[in-house]
This record gives structure tokens, sequence and C-alpha cells, in this order.
């Protein structure tokens, strides 16, 4: 830096103004080309800063003039309060051998400081004046007229000249440093928008429905205290639409879970009463607040709004720097409304996933109640099912269906009269026609249900072979539906580790044994070989799974036929 | 330690002034190129610790810009992090071959972008 006082603020009345040191710079080395000396003064005359690379007569001759004047005109600082904002560059010759030109820093009409161009004189010589201030300065005359004639000489015109220029010059540079900050004070802007933008675009991207809410929130709470600075972001749900959900608070403070308790207790209530952000800056002030004692002393909040409902709300506690201010408030805003969004949806997926599977049970139920020996074989064959569509490499989707196939795939026993279903002997081949139509029953059944007719291929060829000699379509191989062919296998396996009225259950290894014979006869080979990898263990978990279920089934049974 | 020097390449001004700012904020010092070409010039003569570039820019595009830094041993060892349009993937081997450390992709964070720049300048040289 060649100057001695960096952006160094020049006051003027109504504010700060300053002229940044990269301008004084800048200018300083041009006009330094052109034998002339920088200097800046404030309002008051006095000097700020100045070039200090300039030649040694402006340093050592000029300079302590302007600093201190000269006892023969000690009226420099007088005249220079008497410009006013609009006045042109002045000239003044009034220190011997120099010329002064000096011209206002004007911002908002209104007078921030001076600066003043010195040149060497052409009428410099070592006339009297001149020797009486190098007495004074300590300087010899000799080596100071060595020193002047090194410089350009300047007259009035000349300098007027050159100081319009840097006038303008000047104002050029100035305007070029306002539009720089500006430039980076938008750039702060559009920084933050992005690190907005991306908050949101990430949250969003977590919004799948069959997410758990406590997931995603926890999900969205930490994404946020990463962009907005806070000690504590939490969410909070009403228990109407999330039973048993716990307030959470994330982030460096750490608050007693009864006080996050008490205090989303208390907010959603607020946040309801009042329909938008709420904003306390200074909790000790707010009578309703204040119990949150001495951690807490600044909060946001904003509700989770389902149009008039409010179904929970964020809330942020204590801002790292300064107060909570609109912009925050529109942040946590419209990551509330997105997440709102899809908390409904979460609580609407989750309603009627429940409303369907609790159908599909009944439906299942109403099966099981009318075959006493087939109890619980549904739920047994679905846990299989999937089990085996998770060994076989398929996704947790597929493995859903399957698990809803098993559920559903005895259905059409409902059209075959109890007194097969339920016949201790061997069917005739009468009874036995009839029991080979249940696939095609079940099928009819559940043909009106849109939103699981991909269940439909697998309740219908349950009871197809590999080899082609099942029914009720006699398909082969790849032709039955993958469905179809893990329903068979879980069925068959099931069936045959479970009591029947003519026979006993065959052991686990036994029944292993008689899967792994039939393969590519009865079940499909790659499926049969997923299916022998899961285990014996694994197998005595998933037939045991549900006896609870069973065992009242059982009763409910034992109540049907007393009735 | 003298500054680790950062060259950001972008033609859109905007994001050069956003990462500039970031990474100046940060304690980086900070060269700027405003298309493919530019900044060869500029990682040539001034072998950066670090380069950050946009993919879609006139005259060399992201991608070649790397490639030609790759094929000169003395920019070879320079990190890059790749901007890129939201959904936009290169291929695995276009990264691989050509000193890809990272992907980005527009809008970024950038706060994530300074973190992921900490990162690269901590990881040892390939």
């Amino acid at each position: 830096m060649t100057l001695q006082a960096q952006e160094r603020p020049l006051v003027a009345t109504g504010g700060a103004y300053c002229v940044p040191a990269a301008v004084l710079d800048n200018l300083a080395a041009r006009v330094r080309s052109c034998g002339l000396f920088l200097m800046l003064l404030d309002k008051d005359g006095s000097v700020v800063s100045h070039d200090a690379q300039a030649a040694v007569f402006f340093q050592r001759y000029v300079l302590p003039l302007v600093q201190y004047g000269d006892p023969t005109d000690p009226g420099l600082a007088d005249r220079i309060r008497k410009l006013d904002a609009a006045s042109p560059v002045t000239v003044w010759d009034t220190f011997p051998g120099v010329i002064l030109a000096v011209f206002p820093c004007v911002e908002r009409r209104q007078i921030g400081g001076f600066l003043v161009l010195a040149a060497r004189s052409v009428d410099f010589n070592l006339a009297e004046e001149v020797l009486r201030v190098c007495s004074r300065l300590g300087l010899d005359a000799a080596w100071l007229r060595h020193q002047a004639e090194e410089l350009i000489p300047y007259n009035d015109e000349a300098i007027q000249r050159q100081t319009r220029l840097v006038t303008g010059m000047f104002k050029d540079q100035m305007r070029l440093a306002g539009l720089a900050s500006e430039m980076n004070s938008l750039s702060g802007h559009l920084a933050d928008a992005y690190e907005e933008l991306s908050l949101i675009y990430q949250i969003s991207g977590g919004m799948r429905i069959n997410r758990p809410p406590n997931d995603f929130f926890k999900q969205a709470c930490l994404d946020v205290l990463e962009v907005m600075g806070v000690q504590g972001l939490g969410v909070a749900l009403s228990g109407q639409v999330l039973p048993g959900h716990e307030p959470v608070l994330y982030g460096a403070l750490s608050l007693p879970p009864g006080t996050v308790h008490r205090l989303a207790e208390q907010l959603i209530p607020m946040l309801h009463e009042r329909k938008g952000p709420l904003l306390v800056n200074d909790l000790v002030a707010d009578k309703s607040l204040d119990w949150l004692g001495k951690h807490v002393h600044q909060l946001m909040a904003v509700p989770l709004q389902r149009q008039d409902m409010v179904m929970g709300c964020l809330f942020a506690l204590n801002k790292s720097s300064g107060d909570f201010d609109s912009q925050d408030s529109k942040l946590l805003n419209s990551i509330a409304n997105q997440s709102a969004i899809y908390l409904e949806n979460a609580i609407l997926f989750d309603d009627s996933h429940g409303l369907m599977m609790g159908l599909l049970h009944s439906l299942t139920s109403a099966v099981d109640a009318k075959d006493a020996y087939t109890c619980g074989h549904s739920e047994r064959v679905a846990l299989l099912g999937r089990q085996l569509s998770a060994e076989a490499g398929m996704g947790e989707a597929f493995g859903e269906r399957v698990y809803m196939t098993g559920l559903l795939h005895d259905v059409g026993k409902i059209g075959v009269p109890e007194s097969v279903l339920q016949k201790t002997g061997r069917l005739t081949p009468e009874e036995f026609e009839q029991m080979k139509k249940h696939p095609e029953i079940g099928a009819r059944i559940l043909q009106d249900i849109k939103q699981i007719s991909d269940l439909i291929p697998g309740v219908l060829h349950h009871h197809e072979r590999y080899d082609g000699r099942g029914y009720p379509a006699g398909l082969i191989a790849e032709n039955i539906p993958l469905m179809g062919r893990i329903i068979c296998l879980a069925d068959c396996f099931d069936a045959m580790t479970s009591n029947r009225t003519y026979r006993k259950a065959m052991p686990l290894e036994v029944a292993l044994t008689e899967i792994r014979r039939c393969s590519g006869t009865q079940f499909d080979p790659s499926l049969t070989e997923a299916f022998l990898r899961i285990g014996a263990e694994k197998f005595r978990q998933l037939l045991a799974a549900n006896l609870g279920r069973v065992r009242y089934l059982g009763e409910l049974q034992q109540n049907l036929r007393c009735a | 330690m003298a500054a680790k020097k950062i060259l950001v390449a972008d033609d859109e001004s905007h994001i050069l002034h956003v990462v500039s700012l970031k990474l100046q904020n940060a304690g980086y010092e900070v060269l700027t190129a405003s298309d493919g070409q530019e900044a060869l010039e500029i990682a040539q003569a001034e072998r950066p610790d670090l380069l950050i570039t946009d993919y879609h820019m006139p005259q060399l595009s992201g991608l070649e810009l790397c490639q030609k830094l790759k094929q000169d041993p003395a920019t070879a060892g320079i990190p890059t992090i790749m901007l890129t349009a939201r959904g936009y993937q290169l291929e695995p081997k276009d990264t691989n071959q050509s000193g890809i450390s990272r992907m980005l992709s527009k809008p970024f964070s950038p706060r994530q972008l300074l973190a992921t720049v900490n990162e690269v300048l901590l990881e040892p040289a390939a």
C-alpha cells in the first residue's frame, strides 16, 4: 500500500464517507506520473492520507506545509472550510513555490472531504519565502532546489486542466468501487439464495410418502441447521396427526425433554391462533414464554398447516447472530409448507394403506374361519413368499405385493363347499374338481379392485406346475407368472409343514428335501434354489410368526361352529 | 503458509462472483476465467492448487479443459471439481480419465462447494 491511511472513513454529516484505499492508490499512481502529489483531507482540512511514494520534494516540503500551515498563510484550513459541495476545482498558490488544486469529495450532496493535488510551481525559485520555510523545516535550500528541478513545473492553467481530468477519474473510480461493493453484496445474497434453493431441493428430494415422518423430519431439521445459523431446530407434531409422536429438538442447544414437550404443547395452539409464523426476539419480555429460562432467548416457529388445521410446527431457537427476521421466517415457512404437503400425503398414504391391508386381512380371516385346517396358512404363505422374493433378489416393493398375494391366494375357497374343504378323507374326483376351482373363484372375487389387479395372476396361477401339469391353465415354466411360481412354492412348503387331518406335519428337513426333489417338475428351479438358501432357522421363525393370530382364529372357528 | 490458489472457470459471471466471494472469504486466492480456453491458459501459467469448472462453456468445454490439463505433466495433477446442470451425469470413464475429483450439480450450495474444496485440498495428491 502506498497510502498511509487506508480506507479511513471521512466523516461527512449524515454518515461515514469512505474512499477505498484501492481508489486512492490507483489515483495517486496516475497523478504521480504527471508530477502531481495526491493528498486526501477531511472536511476540516486535516490530512487523512497522502501518496507515500511521491517525490521527496512533496514529502519533505509540501506535506508539512499543508499539515502544519505556513505562518504567512494561516488560512488554508479556513479557506477549505469555505468551500461547498458545488465548488469547482480551486487553485491556490499561497505556499511559496507550490500550486495546490483542491476539489470537494461529495456524496449525497454532502462534502465528505477534499482531494488535493500539489505541483511544483513554474515560479519556484529560491525566493525569500522559500528560504524561510526551508530554515523552519530544517531543509537545505540548495538541496531543495535540486529536488524541485527534477519535477514537472505547473502553472495555474495546467494544474486546473489536469485536476479536472482527475476529478472525473475520481468520480468514475468511486462509482466503480460502489458497483463492486454492490456486486459483492449481490453475490452474497445470491449465494444465500442458492443455499436456500439447494436446501429446498434436498428436502423435497427426501419426500417419499412411504418414509416415516420422524425420519423425514429428522433429516430436514439437520439439513436446515446446516444452512440457518441457529442453535436448535425442532419439530413437533400434534398427537391427533401422529399418535405417539414426541417433539424433538436438534442442534447444539440441548433442553430437557420435558421442556421441549411443554414448548411444543404451547406452540401448536399459539400458531393455530395466529395463522402465521411466530417471531420472538426477546423471550424475557414475553410473558407466555419466559418460563423457557436462561438458555433460550430467541424463538421462531412456523406452522405445519393443512387448510385450517395446524398439524404441528417447526421451531428454531437462538439465532447465532442478530435477530430472527422476515427472511428467516420466510425460509422456514417455505420448508414447513413443503413438509406439510409431505406430511399430509404420508398420513393419507398410511391411512389408505392401513385400510387396504385391514381389508385384505379380513378377507383372509374369512377364508381361514371357514377352513379350520388352513388356519394361519395364508399369513404364513405371505411371509414365506416375501422372504423368497427377497432371497431371489427382488425389490422390497415387489416383496410387499407378494406378501399381499400370499394373503389372498386362497380367497377363492370361500366359494368351495365346506363339506369339501373340511372333508377328512380322500376327495372324490368330483370333489377335487370343485376344489380346483378356487384359484379362478379367487381371481373373480378380486377382479373389481383395480389397485390390486397385479395380484390376480399370482392368485389365479398358484397351482400351476413348472412342467405344465398344474391347473387351471396348465402353463409351462416361465409362462407361469412369477408371482404364481413364488406363491406355489410357499404354499406347498407350508402345507407340508402343517398338520392336516389326513397326515401329520412333515419335519422341516423332510419338507425341504421334498421341495428340492420337485425342483424343475413342480417348482421353478431357480426359485427353488433361492428358497433353499433361506435356511432352517429363518423357516422356523417364519412358520411360528403368527401363532397369536392363529390361536385367535382357532377360537373364532370354535365359536362359529358352536353358534 | 501462502493461500492456496483456486481457478474458477464459468461463462456465467454470477457463478464466478458467488464462488469467488465464498472462497475468498474462506482465505483462498481466487483466479477466474470466463471460458475454457482462458482457463487453460491461466492454469498453465499459474498452476493453481485446484480447478473448479463448469461443464458447458464456450471455446473449450469443462471436460475438454480437464483432458488438456491431464495431457500436460505440469498440470496433470491439478484436482478438479466439475459443476454440471442438475440431473446431468458424466460418464464414469470420462471423469476417471480426466482427473475430476468431484461433481456438483447446479444450483449448488456454496457452503457445500466450500466443504468440497476443503476436502479435495486435504486429500493426498493422486
